[in-house]
């Protein structure tokens, strides 16, 4: 019962065997490009669709040193903003392309740079309205300097919680300074605010950053919709959510 | 009359040049451009009608997805024997001629085909292709996982690929031996000449197939960002992507639970005289139990995803917990479904494991009737298990004590499953062929599967390891490693018989090899990554997992082009590989008995079966078959077509 | 006729070959090779059994963490042997019984061997002795856990989207930080203002979900001084990955110190016991 599964003995170069041969390695080689080719494709479009502002990571402007305890520091400083919707722009560079322009956002972008072990100053001018904290413990000014914020001019140590607008919450990344906490909360602006008619909250506080690093920040104040009104746009990245890139 | 000794082919029937009446010009094709007219029409009424209110992406979504399922079935001809019964033009038996591919050549691949062939190789090509759509999201993941903090995805996107890539493998696993080997083999294993109903059947395929575009939509719907379990509160938060996927959802359990149903009642009245179920082969005792399951577990499902649909775009409160919901009621309704879910994704594939290690060990089953008797008791204790997926959830903590033990109790019977393989490569005359080789492959891996499985049926234990990256191992292990492979057995088992070519060999150990040690080193690593205390899950890792998220994207990255040299050697085979005799593998089962390819009708004759497909060793006093010499005189095949003049009635 | 002996015409022939009960000697047997592949393979599973958990996994710092580690000991050393006989005799069937010779046409049968009710038995008795012995070590070690101690030291968390804070009831200190005085029992009541989330210090070998609207308990008790993190283990959103919290292990003087320090209020309860602690 021996079946004949080999192709007759054929001169080398001619016949089925001989052109089947070859075309194996061609066959394989192109199955694994066409293969490499759709995971580079899909990765791409991945890619692609992360969010990624087009005002690029807002590095942190250098204003020389400052002493702080005692320790002389680096000192830099930050400015953006929190925005009732993602419909305007900045600079002529809009806010949130291709999301939502009815989602509150963070702007021009949500990707910061500060060098380590610096003083960063930020300032941030709050434009959206707001309410009540899910958990009041964000009322307070954590992890800044002095543990203090400046709000319209004032010193404050933690605000109303039922008057919130946002806050600015950054820790590291997994391993990344597990220390490292920062939470401001910011003031809403009372009434129904829009961009246009130009009222703010400003918020200013000094923190002193981490080693070098990804650190994420987000909102916690629920300004999205759904349960608890953390889903929309506090469950997209982009809007409410970022990273500071500790370098 | 016919006085040929040859028999009259079914698929030689001639037929009418208008039989099959709309099916003629219904294809995937058509489906489609019906199922997109059909969305975009729902999409305009959905979004005038409730656009403005609380909810109204969430109804637009929902109500767009449903439009082209719909669509999509009526286009490809899922409705029409339905619809013309219903209005009193029912099919001929030429028009069922032609559903059933007569006079179609290889157009019937692309058609509603009630043939269970033509059924079985289309959902073999489909979960060829969700494997590939799986995998490739599985790339994603490990790409992303190659650094601690990589900026290649967004948090965003990495929660949705973990969503996609966790449901379509699901999906996939479910269907890899129900839908090609259960389709095509199993009605012919047991002597009947379809299943018992066809068109079901085909509606089964094409109504997956109809499902799987809404569960790639969630991509540019803002992404589920919930898991493949999707527990709650969290998914009634997710973005309208998760309305798309509940509809997913709810039309893949519609096709299994009728699938399901189809199995049962074909392997209980179309099977083939002497066939008892004393005789029955493995894989259809297989194949039964996990139908079986699948009709009980599939509805709790269906009930968790109408009420998340119903939470998320009418205001419900199931499982929001202030509005007298809770989230327990998610994970209780879903893992109602998704343990036995796990008993439907693995049984078939070792019932048909176990029927390649019989013939390539040229024995027969040691202990049938306890390896039947352990996949009902698997089946049964199945049901009762599902709440250690919960030891942590603070649910019940009363109940942890009675879950533990009948989750260990389980592996029991599964012992047994492992002691007929071991019991039938004892002194067997083992021949190393392709398909042998991944039947040692699902022994290496399903034992480390199991006993890991044991440790997280401990509940304290599973206080450590719960949400972590060892308890992915682990079900990769028994998914992948277990019930992929076994199932890969049977392809490289029933290819021949199934294509009409032989699997080309030396490829396919090649991809063996490749596989077999990407499995290893992938899951190893992610044991690793387990016992270290990595959650799931996540795309930022701290860097004290670094290590073993290295070895374990290396060994993906292996494993995939494994996969796709499989793959190759499949395409390769078919293209160029050497014509398949009826039976290479010298089996027994009543599958290898019928020509290759398989004839419409499967049999010329309704055999008769005189013993059980495992008499390897013993005299063959008759045979497992017996075919009655065929009456020249006896017309075989009736031909009602109009074309009989016994028919016309002008004789 | 009756006769008091039987007689014997010629010795009883003994089977040939690979016998199981009688003939050549034991490890020349297949049952013999096999094992001794079986030994081999228990020697490395116990081995690994032995090794594996303490380096892989964190140092626990807590009584119910080293319970999981001996778990998974014991488990591992039980397991062995019952993984070494499948694989041992599916290796043999590689080495003693594989058909070698043309791969194209099929080996001529192997003994029709359809069952053998002593072996099922024993296998049946032995897989659920096993199984006792897991269940009883498991429901011990459980219940155990759920056995509330005098003097516990509650601690309320709270799980939010995306992050943990730690309330100290009576002493009005709320913090994203776990210090937990060593050597004495805590109990923490486990909530989620939003989503479910997963409570999980690794390093103390236990983890209870957040679920909103309850309150979910898990003990345990440190007995190593440490740091450790908190990790959430229930994919909750888009910062799942980052719901991380810092934690340690302190004496119970330095955990005292640090209530002061987060501005505790000495009020009367738990607090003053808390804070006063010497």
């Amino acid at each position: 019962m021996a079946e004949e599964t080999e192709a007759p003995e054929q001169p080398a170069g001619s016949g089925d065997a001989t052109r089947r041969a070859r075309s194996r390695p061609l066959g394989f080689a192109i199955t694994l490009v066409i293969a490499l080719i759709v995971f580079a494709g899909v990765g791409l479009l991945f890619h692609a669709q992360a969010y990624s502002s087009p005002a690029g990571t807002l590095v942190a402007t250098d204003v020389g040193t400052s002493t702080v305890k005692g320790v002389a520091l680096k000192h830099v400083t930050l400015h953006f903003n929190t925005y009732p919707d993602a419909s305007g722009s900045v600079n002529g560079v809009p806010i949130h392309p291709g999301g939502n322009p009815a989602w509150p956002s963070y702007g021009p972008t949500n990707q910061y740079q500060v060098p380590a072990h610096a003083l960063v100053t930020v300032t941030i001018r709050q434009y959206d309205s707001g309410g009540a904290l899910n958990n009041a413990w964000f009322d307070k000014v954590r992890g800044t300097v002095g543990g203090t914020a400046i709000i319209n001019g004032k010193v404050v140590t933690s605000i109303n919680p039922n008057n919130v607008g946002h806050t600015f919450t950054v820790r590291g990344t997994p391993g990344t300074d597990p220390g490292f906490f920062v939470s401001v909360p910011l003031p809403l602006v009372p009434g129904d605010s829009q961009t246009d008619n130009g009222k703010y909250e400003t918020i200013v506080f000094s923190f002193i950053s981490g080693d070098k690093g990804l650190y994420a920040w987000n909102c916690e104040f629920p300004c999205g919709t759904s349960i608890a009104s953390f889903g929309g746009p506090m469950n997209a990245y982009g809007y409410m959510s970022g990273f500071v890139h500790v370098v | 009359m016919t006085t040929d000794l040859a028999p009259l082919l079914l698929e030689d029937t001639p037929i009418g040049p208008t039989a099959g009446g709309l099916y003629r010009r219904q294809n995937v094709y058509t489906g489609l451009a019906a199922g997109i007219f059909l969305g975009f029409v729902a999409w305009l009424v959905a979004h005038a009608l409730w656009n403005s209110s609380n909810w109204g992406t969430d109804m637009v979504v929902t109500v767009t997805m449903v439009g082209w399922v719909i669509g999509f079935n009526l286009g490809v001809g899922t409705f029409n024997a339905p619809l013309r019964w219903m209005l009193g033009h029912d099919q001929t038996y030429d028009d069922e001629l032609y559903a059933a591919g007569v006079g179609q050549g290889k157009k019937r691949y692309y058609k509603f085909c009630t043939d269970h062939k033509v059924v079985g190789t289309q959902y073999l090509v489909l979960v060829v292709v969700l494997f590939a759509i799986g995998g490739t999201l599985a790339m994603m993941m490990r790409t992303q996982l190659i650094s601690p903090h990589s900026s290649f995805l967004s948090p965003n996107s990495y929660n949705a690929i973990v969503s996609i890539h966790g449901m379509c493998m699901i999906i996939a696993t479910i269907i890899m031996v129900t839908g090609p080997f259960t389709n095509f083999v199993m009605p012919i294993m047991i002597g009947a000449k379809d299943m018992a109903f066809p068109r079901l059947n085909a509606m089964s395929f094409w109504v997956v197939v109809s499902a799987i575009p809404p569960l790639l939509a969630t991509f540019v719907l803002g992404g589920v960002d919930a898991g493949w379990t999707t527990y709650a509160p969290l998914s009634v938060q997710a973005p309208p992507a998760m309305d798309a996927f509940s509809i997913t959802m709810i039309v893949f359990v519609i096709s299994v639970t009728v699938s399901g149903v189809n199995t049962i009642v074909t392997i209980f009245t179309m099977r083939a005289k002497g066939m008892t179920l004393g005789r029955l082969p493995i894989f259809t005792w297989a194949s039964l139990v996990g139908a079986a399951l699948s009709i009980y577990a599939m509805p709790a499902l269906l009930i968790a995803f109408t009420s998340m649909i119903t939470d998320r775009v009418v205001g419900t409160s199931f499982f929001v917990a202030g509005q007298g919901g809770t989230g327990w009621l998610w994970e209780n309704a879903f893992w109602i479904f998704g343990h036995p879910e796990v008993y439907i994704i693995l049984i078939p594939p070792v019932g048909a494991m176990l029927e390649v290690a019989s013939t390539f060990a040229r024995k027969p089953l040691f202990g049938y009737k306890v390896t039947v008797a352990g996949f009902v008791a698997i089946s049964a204790l199945s049901i009762m298990v599902w709440a250690h997926h919960m030891f942590t959830t603070g649910w019940a903590p009363e109940l942890a004590g009675p879950f533990m033990v009948t989750t260990e109790i389980i592996s029991i019977p599964t012992g047994i499953i492992f002691l007929c393989l071991i019991g039938t490569l004892w002194k067997g005359r083992i021949w190393t062929r392709l398909p042998m080789y991944f039947v040692y492959l699902f022994l290496w891996n399903f034992i480390i599967g199991g006993v890991t499985g044991i440790y997280l049926s401990d509940t304290p234990a599973d206080e450590y390891f719960h949400g972590d990256m060892f308890v992915t191992a682990h079900f990769h292990y028994t998914l992948l490693g277990g019930a992929m492979i076994a199932a890969t057995a049977g392809l490289c088992y029933w290819f021949p018989k199934i294509t009409g070519k032989m699997l080309n060999e030396r490829i396919g150990k090649t991809a063996f090899w490749m596989i077999a040690v990407g499995i290893q080193v992938t899951y190893f690593g992610m044991f690793w990554e387990g016992f270290e205390g990595m959650p799931r899950r996540v795309a930022f890792y701290d860097p004290i997992f670094q290590h073993a998220n290295d070895m374990a994207t290396g060994g993906a990255y292996l494993l995939m082009l494994g996969w796709i040299v499989l793959l190759y050697a499949g395409i390769n085979s078919l293209r160029q590989g050497p014509d398949a005799p009826a039976n290479p593998w010298h089996s027994k089962t009543l599958e290898w008995k019928v020509p290759t390819p398989v004839p419409l009708a499967n049999f010329l004759v309704d055999p008769v079966v005189t013993s059980d497909p495992y008499g390897y060793g013993e005299p063959e006093p008759v045979g497992p078959l017996v075919m009655p010499a065929p009456d020249p005189d006896r017309e075989l095949v009736p031909n009602l077509s109009s074309d009989n003049p016994l028919v016309r009635g002008d004789d | 006729m009756s006769s008091d002996h039987p007689v014997v015409d010629e010795p009883p022939v003994l089977p040939q070959g690979d016998s199981i009960v009688a003939g050549r000697p034991f490890f020349s047997r297949p049952v013999g090779k096999i094992f001794i592949i079986w030994f081999l393979m228990t020697a490395v599973g116990v081995l690994i059994g032995i090794f594996a958990p303490h380096h892989l996994m964190p140092t626990f710092l807590s009584h119910e963490g080293t319970d999981v580690w001996r778990t998974m000991v014991l488990f591992t050393i039980l397991a062995a042997p019952v993984a070494a006989v499948v694989y041992a005799v599916a290796a043999y069937s590689l080495i003693g019984w594989r058909h070698r010779g043309n791969q194209d046409d099929p080996p001529e049968d192997g003994p029709p061997l359809r069952g053998n009710s002593t072996v099922t038995a024993v296998w049946l008795a032995t897989s659920s002795v096993l199984v006792l012995v897991l269940l009883a070590w498991g429901l011990t070690v459980y219940s155990a856990e759920e056995v509330s101690h005098p003097g516990t030291l509650q601690v309320d968390v709270t799980g939010q989207q995306w992050l943990w804070t730690f309330t100290y009831p009576g002493t009005g200190v709320e913090t994203r930080s776990l210090v937990l005085p060593i050597n004495r029992p805590v109990q923490f009541n486990v909530t989620s203002v939003d989503v479910t989330h997963g409570f999980w210090p690794a390093a103390l070998g236990v983890q209870v979900d957040a679920n909103p609207g309850v309150t979910t308990v898990i003990r345990a008790t440190p007995d190593k001084l440490g740091n450790f993190t908190v990790r959430c283990s229930q994919l909750c959103g888009l910062y799942h990955s980052f719901m991380y919290a810092p934690g340690s292990v302190v004496t119970s003087a330095g955990f005292s110190r640090w209530l002061r320090s987060e501005g505790a209020s000495t009020t009367t309860g738990q607090a003053t016991a808390l804070v006063k602690k010497q």
